[in-house]
């Protein structure tokens, strides 16, 4: 008799609590801090690509879920800093198993997986996400790439990183 | 440079009668007329009259003769070397004086050209060569010009060219102006630079001494080295040997520059002290300040903490060794307590890194760090541990160069660091 | 043989010939010493100081002159007081070398971090990562951290082009010196050097077009890190990202081996695309060289003009049709035909496609013709190269003989080997109308007027190079085709012949007749019973149906268009709409060599396997497919796969006997030992792996035989004599369109005049004009040098203008 009151009270109590039910899609639960979803392309402040080409984020992806093509910056026409820009990145996300693996090899932490998790197709070409949908839009103080520059200003192209403070 | 050697032109010296630097004694001796009638080519005439090449080289072994570019290798020895195989031989006089703190054989050239253009004519009798090249620094272009004007004279007189005294030998001179690089003064890369190519050095074997210009056996030797031949020749081995060491015979110049009141070239025999040469020759330090440091070798020396010892000690190249530095071309550069080794290193850095030639990779590398350190110590902008790091810069260089000019460069930065810890404290 | 020396290196006992290096004598006992200026392929210089090692050397008693010994019996060794670099110290007997004490290894540290000091830190987008010997040693030896300033590191500038086919980056560049050395020492042209000193030393170009050397792009593979890159793979690709592949290069008949380097890329849509021709070390051929045409003129086989689709004439008209339709098309026309198929084949045609068109033809009571501008190859298949010849291995006592043939243009490969030959000691003779980059190093150089070569070669005969070239323990005799047509060069080729079976220098090693020709497959031809007609005209007038295959005589020659044109039924196989191809009743696309596997016969007659380095493109079938696909539909039975077809040709060609496709795949360590796990060593070279391909059996008895010299033009007034030569860039095998990299050095209609006929003619270089040859005006462009002999007028082959043979020539 007792386990079946005590089971009763137990229904009693969380009628009387606030439902935890969140109403997707109107609303949505914040994701941890550490959270891995889709990736987005960085840029710098001043609208430059922060990736280079270097394709080590292909080179580090266990699903070979990258292609990366690489062509040559001109100060005419500049998209990253230094001699090399990514004329061609295109992520499959139906390959990707968000490792994050990318991220770590990354020089100049062009690529992160962000927060956004609502990645859904309707076919296999919808899935592979190419660089206009990963770049990042250009910050207010910047311009959009490809931009005309300065001759030998923008000659680095990995910039001096320091020890991650988080 | 030139007030340097102006400035002891009449500076008093205890040989009374110079052996080298005879234009002290004899005025106008760069004239041929005045050369001649003061004994001169009476050695050469001596040679090649009445002796066979072998002997020359024999007596100039029997001389004790030492090379007095820096490396102090036995002279005739090294006229040994050259194969009979084959042929042609050539000389080179090394007149690339560049070290700082040498200014011994540009006086020679200047003031008593004919001289060592004797001793010059005497080596390559010796080998027999039939051209000998006298390779200037680039600096030296007036020198050249004079010493053009003397061997232009010397055809004239019949003292150059072909059947020469009535023999069979035959010889032309020539000289030849670098393009100013210190490197050039090691032998291989000066060969190189006198082929026309970039003074870099060669690869050693096969030494100069069988594969030297145009692949051909070479002599190379100091203006300083071929000027005492004359004397050797006229007068004998056994008289040479009755100056200097037992080990060390024979005459040298010793340049002495720095805190001195006196600087200038002093001809001394070997084994005269340093404290005869600072103290009673170059008057002593302006001011009676004490002496901090000797550096006996110009700009690549080991640094000699002065001590009574030290300036008591022998300059010829045994003695010199006991106090961990060598004797070098014996230029002789005094710091006294105002110089901080800091600014020193700094000095001699700059030099060798300008001086590298970029071969190989430490020299090309560790002349420009170190340099990098060291300036950033002088201009006070040094961190606690930037003597550690330069030492442990300078080791990494020792004992791996193509060449000496690698090692040269980190031989004051070592003794400074070691010797004088206190003026490397942050 | 050279004395052998016994030494130990660590603890492992070598055995070496003496002379040999210690980084080399490491090498074979399979111990790597890193290295960065030193490379096998050349003098060592002891720049870099990275190969330092510590060595001993057995005490000797001055007194006795016997080695010391200690108390246990064992020699007493005593090391020196410095380390010693071990690319430039030889061997010595009793020696000990330690490469693997903490000394040795301190040492390499050391350098390791002098060198990162000025070394940029670009790794991610530098072309050489990954394949990077920098890289690789310093993850190998080098410090984990710098203690130099990241402030204080020079930056100077990343993009200086040399050339426009080499970029050098400075702050990427170690001054190893090893690009300067080989354009010196290897390729002959010392055109890049060093300039300044110190830390400001660098690399610099030193001539007008920049770095004008026809082998520029090996230095990009030999440069210890990625200072030097090509304007052609600039950023195109990570190492490791490409598969290799390997094949053949098909610019000329030396046959180089290479490596067809291919990734995805998206200009192809995701599909594959070669990115990059890198060597394949074979010792025999190529060693680890490539010449630039090489290197850079592959973009016609991905070019985007390439036939597509089956075509046949309806109405006056190309449409595309299936494979069926044009199959069904030109079966009906066999079968209807009164007789005959003639196959007119180019040497670019693998060995496998000329033996199935030739099984073909046969079965269809037809004729096989070979469309080549120089004879003589039916002599090469008698007393050419035996098995077992190596251009390398010719030195003191043997003798080379190069008539008629500009080999630096011609087959850069063969220039490089015969100039290492003369260094060896071998005696070359060089028999040419004009100076050639050969004269250099010949012992003996002769020249002739244009027309008297037969003269010229019996007077050479008959004279001092005649005892040379007779005496000489192995004699080469290389015959090209400067200023000769087909019956010329087959007189030529006669006479050499002729030489060679009176001195005995037939039917051995490294003796024989090499014929230079222009096409990879040449050789191949000849071998397989493709002759030239002797009235090409005519026959193809004559013809009924016309198979045309790897060639475009329509396009060479306005007299053939016209024949072509009136043909009855005209068949083109090709890569693309030539000037034949516009003119046939069915166009097929051809499959390029390198979308197929195949074999090519080599000049020296070495059969070597190419394969498929990329996926074929749909619709384009080979041309050993296409005769299999109409002998198919006309009851014949012709194999269709490759390989079975090789197999099929070995047991019916009688100097094939006994190959296969696993044969030629064969391969055997071969010295230096270069291979790409030790990147640092040669350079990025590939490995060979694929096969060292073999060399044909001599068959036939050669006999002498009288040559029959070929009439000159007559004489006309006031005109010049059209001379036919061959340039290295120009547009015959690579059918390089002028966009491509190598636009610059492409060589159009031109005319080579002599100064004083230039003069004479009021000509300046550069002029454009007119000249008047074979009843056409032509438009050409004025080229004036001095080598040119008075009287003739040089014409480049295979840029537009119908040069064969000399012929009277009006400006």
């Amino acid at each position: 008799m007792l386990p079946l009151l005590r089971g009763l009270l137990t229904t009693l109590k969380s009628m009387a609590e606030k439902p935890t039910t969140v109403s997707y899609p109107e609303q949505k639960r914040p994701v941890s801090a550490r959270f891995r979803g889709r990736h987005v392309l960085n840029r710098y402040e001043n609208g430059l690509e922060k990736c280079i080409g270097c394709a080590l984020c292909a080179a580090a992806c266990p699903a070979d879920a990258i292609f990366v093509e690489a062509a040559e910056n001109t100060d005419e026409k500049r998209f990253s800093p230094g001699e090399r820009y990514a004329s061609t990145y295109e992520i499959n996300m139906l390959r990707c198993i968000f490792c994050g693996f990318c991220e770590d090899a990354c020089p100049t932490e062009a690529i992160v997986l962000e927060d956004n998790y609502e990645l859904s197709f309707t076919d296999r070409k919808q899935a592979i996400y190419t660089k206009e949908m990963l770049l990042n839009p250009v910050p207010a103080q910047g311009k959009p790439t490809p931009q005309q520059v300065e001759p030998g200003v923008f000659t680095r192209s990995v910039p001096e990183m320091k020890d991650p403070t988080d | 440079m030139s007030d340097m050697a102006m400035l002891n032109s009449g500076a008093e010296n205890p040989v009374d009668e110079m052996v080298l630097l005879r234009h002290r004694n004899i005025p106008d001796i760069d004239q041929l007329s005045v050369y001649l009638s003061n004994g001169g080519f009476a050695a050469f005439e001596k040679a090649v009259r009445e002796w066979a090449p072998a002997k020359v080289t024999e007596e100039v072994k029997a001389s004790g003769l030492r090379g007095r570019g820096g490396a102090g290798f036995p002279t005739g020895m090294k006229w040994s070397f050259l194969p009979d195989k084959i042929w042609p031989h050539y000389v080179v006089a090394n007149a690339d004086e560049s070290e700082p703190g040498t200014f011994k054989d540009r006086e020679i050239m200047e003031k008593n050209p004919y001289q060592f253009l004797e001793g010059l004519m005497i080596a390559a009798y010796a080998v027999q060569a039939g051209t000998a090249y006298i390779y200037l620094r680039g600096e030296f272009w007036p020198v050249a010009q004079k010493l053009d004007a003397c061997i232009a004279e010397l055809e004239r007189a019949g003292l150059l060219g072909s059947n020469l005294l009535g023999s069979s030998y035959s010889l032309r001179l020539y000289t030849h102006l670098g393009a100013g690089a210190y490197v050039c003064g090691e032998e291989s890369a000066l060969l190189e630079s006198l082929e026309g190519k970039m003074g870099q050095p060669r690869l050693r074997p096969p030494f100069p001494a069988v594969a030297g210009l145009y692949n051909k056996p070479t002599l190379i030797n100091n203006v300083e080295t071929l000027t005492n031949l004359p004397p050797i020749i006229k007068n004998g081995a056994a008289w040479y040997r009755g100056f200097g060491t037992e080990k060390s015979p024979g005459v040298k110049i010793f340049s002495l520059s720095g805190r001195v009141k006196r600087p200038g070239n002093y001809e001394l025999p070997l084994g005269a002290t340093f404290r005869h040469l600072i103290y009673d020759l170059g008057g002593g330090i302006p001011g009676g300040r004490p002496i901090k440091a000797i550096m006996p070798a110009g700009a690549s020396s080991s640094l000699i903490k002065a001590s009574d010892v030290a300036l008591d000690t022998a300059m010829d190249y045994e003695a010199v060794a006991t106090l961990g530095s060598t004797l070098g071309s014996a230029s002789v550069i005094v710091l006294d307590d105002t110089v901080n080794m800091k600014w020193l290193l700094q000095k001699t850095l700059a030099f060798f890194r300008h001086e590298s030639c970029g071969k190989c990779t430490p020299c090309r590398e560790g002349t420009y760090w170190m340099s990098l350190i060291a300036d950033r110590m002088a201009s006070g902008k040094g961190r606690s541990d930037d003597a550690a790091l330069l030492g442990s810069v300078a080791g990494q260089i020792k004992g791996k160069c193509l060449c000496p000019l690698g090692e040269f460069s980190l031989t004051a930065v070592q003794t400074a660091l070691s010797l004088f810890p206190e003026d490397f404290a942050a | 043989m050279p004395k052998l020396v016994n030494l130990t290196i660590n603890h492992t006992r070598v055995t070496v010939p003496e002379g040999t290096l210690i980084v080399d004598a490491a090498k074979e006992a399979g111990i790597n010493i890193p290295v960065f200026c030193y490379h096998p392929k050349m003098e060592p210089v002891g720049m870099c100081r990275m190969c330092l090692v510590d060595v001993a050397r057995p005490v000797i008693d001055r007194a006795t002159g016997q080695p010391v010994l200690e108390a246990d019996g064992a020699p007493k060794l005593s090391f020196g007081p410095k380390l010693e670099t071990a690319c430039t110290t030889p061997v010595s007997e009793g020696m000990l070398v330690v490469e693997d004490s903490p000394k040795v290894t301190a040492a390499r540290k050391d350098i390791l971090e002098f060198l990162l000091t000025s070394h940029p830190l670009d790794c991610p987008i530098c072309d050489k990562g990954g394949e990077c010997p920098l890289q690789n040693l310093t993850l190998g030896y080098g410090p984990t951290e710098s203690r130099f300033d990241f402030a204080d590191k020079l930056h100077h500038a990343k993009r200086v082009p040399l050339g426009e086919l080499i970029f050098l980056d400075r702050e990427r560049c170690i001054q190893c010196g090893r690009c300067v050395r080989f354009q010196e020492k290897i390729a002959g042209d010392p055109v890049i050097g060093f300039y300044q000193r110190g830390r400001k030393l660098e690399i610099q170009t030193q001539t007008q077009p920049g770095f004008d050397s026809i082998f520029s792009g090996n230095t990009s593979d030999i440069c210890p890190v990625g200072a030097l890159t090509t304007a052609d793979f600039r950023f195109g690709a990570r190492p490791w990202e490409m598969e290799a592949h390997p094949s053949i290069c098909a610019q000329c008949a030396v046959g180089c081996n290479i490596v067809f380097n291919t990734k995805r890329e998206a200009r192809s849509e995701g599909g594959m695309a070669i990115k990059r021709v890198m060597p394949r070390q074979n010792e025999a051929v190529n060693e680890i060289w490539l010449c630039d045409k090489g290197r850079f003129g592959y973009h016609y086989l991905q070019s985007g003009e390439r036939l597509t689709r089956p075509m046949i004439r309806q109405n006056g008209e190309l449409v595309p049709v299936s494979w069926e339709t044009a199959t069904d098309t030109i079966v009906e026309r066999l079968k209807t035909g009164r007789s005959g198929l003639t196959v007119l084949a180019g040497g670019r045609l693998a060995n496998e496609d000329l033996f199935n068109l030739k099984r073909l033809a046969d079965a269809e009571h037809g004729k096989t013709l070979f469309y080549t501008h120089m004879g003589g190859g039916d002599l090469t298949g008698q007393v050419g190269l035996a098995p077992g010849s190596n251009l390398a291995t010719l030195g003191k006592g043997d003798a080379v003989l190069v008539v008629a043939s500009d080999l630096h243009e011609e087959a850069p490969i063969w220039w490089l080997r015969l100039k290492q030959a003369a260094a060896r000691g071998a005696s070359l003779v060089v028999l040419n109308p004009r100076a050639t980059r050969l004269d250099d190093f010949a012992a003996i150089s002769q020249r002739y007027h244009y027309g008297r070569v037969m003269d010229a070669l019996a007077a050479l005969f008959a004279g001092e190079a005649g005892q040379v070239l007779s005496q000489a323990a192995n004699l080469v005799i290389f015959f090209g085709s400067e200023g000769l047509g087909v019956d010329g060069s087959q007189a030529v080729a006669q006479a050499c012949a002729n030489l060679l079976i009176r001195t005995g220098h037939t039917g051995r090693p490294n003796n024989g007749l090499v014929g230079v020709w222009s096409e990879p497959n040449a050789q191949g031809a000849w071998e397989l019973g493709y002759r030239p007609a002797k009235n090409l005209t005519a026959e193809l007038a004559e013809a009924h149906v016309t198979l045309v295959a790897g060639a475009d005589p329509a396009g060479d020659d306005p007299a053939l268009a016209e024949t072509l044109q009136q043909s009855e039924f005209l068949v083109v196989a090709d890569l693309f709409m030539t000037e034949t191809a516009k003119r046939a009743n069915v166009v097929l696309p051809a499959l390029p060599y390198s979308e197929r596997e195949g074999s090519f016969t080599s000049g020296e007659r070495r059969v070597q396997r190419f394969t498929a380095a990329l996926p074929p493109r749909e619709k384009a079938h080979t041309e050993a497919m296409i005769a299999a696909r109409v002998a198919a539909r006309l009851g014949l039975k012709i194999e269709e796969s490759l390989p079975v077809v090789f197999e099929k040709l070995a047991a019916e060609t009688p100097a094939f006997t006994g190959l296969s496709f696993d044969r030629l795949a064969e391969t055997h360590p071969q010295k230096p030992l270069l291979s790409r796990e030790d990147l640092y060593y040669s350079g990025t070279a590939y490995e060979n792996t694929a096969g060292l391909g073999c060399t044909l059996a001599l068959t036939g008895s050669p006999a002498e035989a009288e040559p029959v010299t070929p009439e000159l033009p007559a004489p006309v007034e006031n005109a010049l004599l059209a001379v036919p030569i061959t340039r290295l860039y120009d547009r015959s095998s690579t059918l390089v369109h002028s966009s491509s990299i190598l636009g610059q050095r492409m060589i159009g209609a031109e005319v080579w005049l002599n100064p004083q006929d230039a003069a004479e003619r009021g000509l300046s270089a550069g002029a454009e004009i007119e000249i008047h040859l074979k009843s056409a005006n032509w438009p050409v462009k004025v080229v004036i040098n001095a080598d040119v002999p008075a009287g003739a007028a040089l014409l480049p082959r295979s840029v537009g203008i119908p040069a064969f043979e000399l012929a009277a020539l009006e400006i």
